[in-house]
């Protein structure tokens, strides 16, 4: 008697605890017989993939997936491993793998049953989802009466009715304001949505047919997945796509372990990463939310001898009344995929994460809050994850450099601030939604070069920030600036890929919202992403005008802004008159009211981390730098001690002046500089007193100390503080 | 197996090997000596003789001198025994008020001195800056990396080193003493 889904994941369980490959697979019998057709098919099955993406954004039609391409398509086995995912927005694959475990688990395969033509989804939180905007579906895939495989999708979808309009929800207050919930739901049958499916997201959303626009693409996606793969099953037989299925998934597992024994070290890698949420003071939904926050996301991370990796997030500090909390099955998917863009990318699917053994997050922090919170909103979950997330990107470019393997590595990223719109479009339409701007940092420093200007995102491979004529079309809006953003990838001997800042004037709108929304920004603080001596990019600061001069700029033919201007004189101040200019404004927030025609936003987005000691740049590079307006003469030469000349308009080094400022600030440094220990005798009274330390820190460290006793512990031990101290937050 | 010279493996550490011969590197399976001819381009960089035991940063080294595993900056100051935190052995400068930040990030660019504080790690011997840390006050430094040197050579490299010493952070000894 064949075994059921549930009785067969636990067979593979034991023979992977048994064998230490996953599904028992100490051979891989195809690839070893007919390696070509193995490797054939392995790309005849990613294209399948990729080819469900771009039916399904093209059936989509709305502008976060038709032009951002935020979405995902994956192909998995029956029991939900991902064997392959399509392009797009990686960081979704492990979340649809446990999606579809999850329905496994919960015995949906007995009520309501699996069968051809069903369509299941989850959006839901306490259930594996990230957060309601990214509707994950999966459908199951037969051949010949046998469920032999699982499509999947996910979209992120313009509006999920929460209680603030758009998809990046940092102001809910508790779920209960996270939006329409889908809680592992049969939500379609004979590939069509149930009617009560639609009638629900048109009653609870506040763009229906787009939301229902991003549904019927996730199910045109799947759909063009189920045939092709028919198609090549035809073609290769059954028997081989099973098991070259399950060999690809434990092929990318050996893949990930032989990198990380043959291209690092083993040991123990700590790395503590910090966030701020500042709100105190702005417009928020509940008193209880007139706060300032602060996260901690530390990481530790154990290379063992067998080459597997441990991985802890002891210290968490707590949940926040905001939708900055993430579960634990999200986080994890978030690791998965920043472990594959670094680690185990040859053949991206669920191997490489096999090979980890993740401590669950402390019971009631912002990583797992709902032990202690079951009430904790997740709107906009990334944020404090995908900034942990950016820890991998650095940590193994230290591990990658001890074995001098140079090219492979790089720095952290930078961080994530979105735009999003609501209100009337030009043509009368409500809209609302996300812009594309943050989907195109820059990338961080390599160990041989710089990073790319505007060419990269963390959360996905797809890095494009769209056309601007197409959000001009979708949203009141019009571009007046799209520039590189001088000094924005942080300064160090290779500095990361520049950002860019978008400049838009708001037009032919009775009103329009500008959310300048969290979904991993810093703006009271910069990351600690200092690598080799770099200094860390600059924090998210957003600017506007209200109630502005801009209509008779226009009309009297006069200079408009077109970019953010010197960090001690922002252009907005000097070019524009208004109401309300907020030149410096701390993110994330929500304007006090509308905007309205002719006001002027300026919206930054990152760079990415920089790495090595910013005296050791090449004095070329920041002669070219300061050529292109990428970077200025204060930094040019306070911070890189590159003295320059400027004899016929453009700026020369001066080799002679520079090696002697050089010799000055390594002088410097050192007679300012002083012992280890002097410090830690003067900072741990400034600890012990709590000196200049922000309420919202205060509070962060009573929590993770709480939540993590062991953490504490050694903060107390580091400090030399008595047993029984704890900060007064 | 891949192989690459160990003069464009110096290219690349410099910043200056041309990009198809990087994205040959990038896209090559990876070549099984590239730590011993690293550790040779290194060694032949740094200013001491004592054989280099792991690269810990471009600058940092975990070195074999008179019979103790030691960090070594290029410059050939010593840090100590590497399985204490380095960190404890430098110089630090910490940008903690407005006025020292100001001097990296300008106006809008300020983070919040109550939020975060930048710390400066500086060699004693050289004045290289070693690592940044941008913290609030009360997070005890990183220990970046702690190295299992024996497993790495025993077990991974297949060439034991000659003595082998327990695998144990010991920065919170060093703690103890400045508090006794």
């Amino acid at each position: 008697m064949a075994l059921s889904l549930r009785e067969e994941t636990k067979a593979n369980e034991e023979a992977f605890k048994k064998t230490g490959c996953l599904f028992g697979l100490e051979t891989l019998a195809r690839k070893e017989a007919d390696p070509g057709t193995y490797e054939a098919v392995w790309h005849i099955l990613s294209n399948l993939c990729n080819a469900a993406w771009a039916t399904g954004c093209k059936v989509s039609s709305s502008p976060i997936a038709a032009e951002g391409g935020d979405a995902l398509w994956g192909l998995h086995t029956s029991t939900g491993e991902a064997v392959c995912i399509s392009r797009g927005i990686s960081a979704h694959a492990g979340l649809l793998s446990d999606m579809i475990k999850n329905f496994i688990d919960l015995g949906y395969e007995e009520n309501p049953g699996f069968k051809a033509g069903d369509i299941f989804e989850n959006n839901d939180p306490h259930y594996g989802g990230i957060h309601s905007p990214d509707f994950d579906m999966c459908m199951p895939l037969f051949y010949d009466g046998k469920l032999i495989a699982w499509a999947s999708c996910v979209s992120h979808v313009s509006d999920a009715g929460s209680v603030t309009p758009g998809s990046i929800g940092f102001l809910n207050p508790d779920c209960y304001s996270d939006g329409l919930p889908i809680s592992m739901e049969r939500v379609g049958e004979n590939n069509r949505f149930y009617p009560w499916y639609e009638m629900r997201i048109r009653s609870r959303t506040r763009t229906p047919d787009f939301v229902m626009g991003d549904a019927r693409g996730r199910l045109a996606g799947c759909l063009t997945i189920r045939d092709r793969l028919e198609e090549v099953i035809e073609k290769y037989g059954l028997d081989f796509i099973l098991d070259a299925s399950k060999e690809y998934v434990e092929d990318s597992r050996r893949y990930a372990v032989g990198r990380v024994k043959t291209q690092t070290v083993p040991g123990r890698i700590r790395k503590s990463q910090f966030k701020d949420l500042a709100m105190k003071g702005k417009r928020v939904l509940l008193a209880k939310q007139d706060i300032d926050c602060a996260f901690n996301l530390p990481m530790e991370l154990t290379i063992n001898a067998d080459a597997s990796v441990d991985l802890s997030l002891q210290g968490a500090s707590g949940t926040v009344p905001f939708g900055e909390n993430i579960s634990p099955t999200a986080l994890k998917s978030g690791l998965m995929m920043g472990y594959s863009h670094i680690v185990g990318f040859d053949m991206f699917n669920s191997g490489p994460i096999a090979a980890w053994n993740i401590e669950m997050p402390p019971d009631g922090s912002w990583a797992n809050p709902f032990p202690l919170n079951y009430e904790a909103a997740s709107g906009v979950a990334w944020a404090p994850a995908v900034t942990w997330v950016s820890n991998l990107y650095e940590v193994f470019g230290r591990l990658f450099q001890m074995r001098g393997f140079v090219e492979e590595m790089a720095a952290g990223s930078g961080t994530i601030m979105t735009a999003e719109f609501s209100g009337i479009n030009q043509t009368g339409m409500y809209l609302t939604g996300l812009t594309l701007e943050q989907a195109s940092q820059g990338s961080p420093a390599r160990g041989y070069s710089d990073g790319e200007n505007s060419a990269w995102c963390i959360y996905t491979p797809e890095a494009d920030f769209g056309n601007a004529e197409i959000s001009e079309l979708y949203y009141p809006i019009l571009f007046l600036g799209r520039n590189v953003s001088p000094n924005s990838g942080g300064y160090g001997q290779f500095r990361g890929g520049l950002g860019h800042t978008a400049v838009w004037m708001v037009h032919n709108t009775p009103g329009l919202e500008y959310q300048c929304g969290d979904a991993g920004m810093r703006s009271k603080m910069v990351a600690n992403h200092g690598m080799y001596g770099a200094y860390p990019v600059v924090p998210d600061r957003p600017a506007y005008g209200h109630k502005t001069n801009v209509k008779e700029l226009i009309e009297a033919q006069k200079p408009l802004i077109h970019g953010r201007g010197d960090p001690e004189s922002p252009l907005i101040a000097s070019l524009i008159d208004a109401e309300l200019v907020e030149d410096n404004a701390i993110a994330p927030f929500v304007t006090p009211e509308p905007l309205q025609d002719f006001d002027i936003i300026v919206h930054p987005i990152a760079g990415a981390q920089a790495m090595g000691d910013p005296i050791n740049r090449d004095s070329a590079s920041v002669e070219r730098d300061l050529n292109e307006g990428w970077t200025t003469s204060r930094v040019a030469t306070d911070i890189h001690g590159v003295v320059t000349n400027k004899p016929n308009g453009a700026f020369v080094v001066d080799a002679a002046a520079t090696d002697a400022k050089r010799a000055e600030i390594r002088e410097e440094r050192k007679a300012r500089a002083i012992p280890f220990k002097d410090w830690w005798l003067q900072e741990r009274e400034k600890v012990q007193a709590e000196e200049n330390m922000d309420p919202a820190i205060l509070t962060m460290w009573s929590t993770c100390m709480e939540l993590s006793p062991k953490y504490g512990e050694e903060l107390r031990a580091f400090w030399a503080l008595p047993e029984d101290f704890t900060f007064s937050g | 197996m891949a192989e690459f010279d160990k003069a464009d493996i110096e290219k690349l550490i410099d910043g200056v090997l041309p990009w198809p011969a990087t994205q040959d590197m990038l896209k090559s399976s990876k070549d099984a000596d590239r730590f011993d001819k690293y550790v040779e381009i290194m060694q032949a960089r740094v200013d001491f003789k004592d054989p280099i035991l792991l690269p810990l940063t471009p600058m940092l080294f975990i070195v074999s001198a008179e019979g103790e595993r030691v960090v070594k900056c290029r410059c050939g100051h010593s840090f100590g025994d590497y399985r204490a935190n380095w960190k404890l052995s430098s110089l630090i400068n910490v940008r903690d008020d407005e006025a020292s930040i100001s001097e990296i990030y300008k106006g809008r660019e300020m983070p919040d001195a109550a939020w975060v504080q930048i710390r400066e790690y500086i060699c004693g011997g050289c004045g290289a800056q070693l690592e940044v840390e941008a913290v609030p006050r009360g997070c005890p430094p990183d220990f970046d990396f702690l190295p299992d040197l024996d497993t790495f050579y025993g077990e991974w490299l297949g060439r034991p080193l000659p003595d082998t010493v327990r695998f144990e952070d010991k920065t919170l000894d060093k703690i103890a003493e400045w508090s006794s």
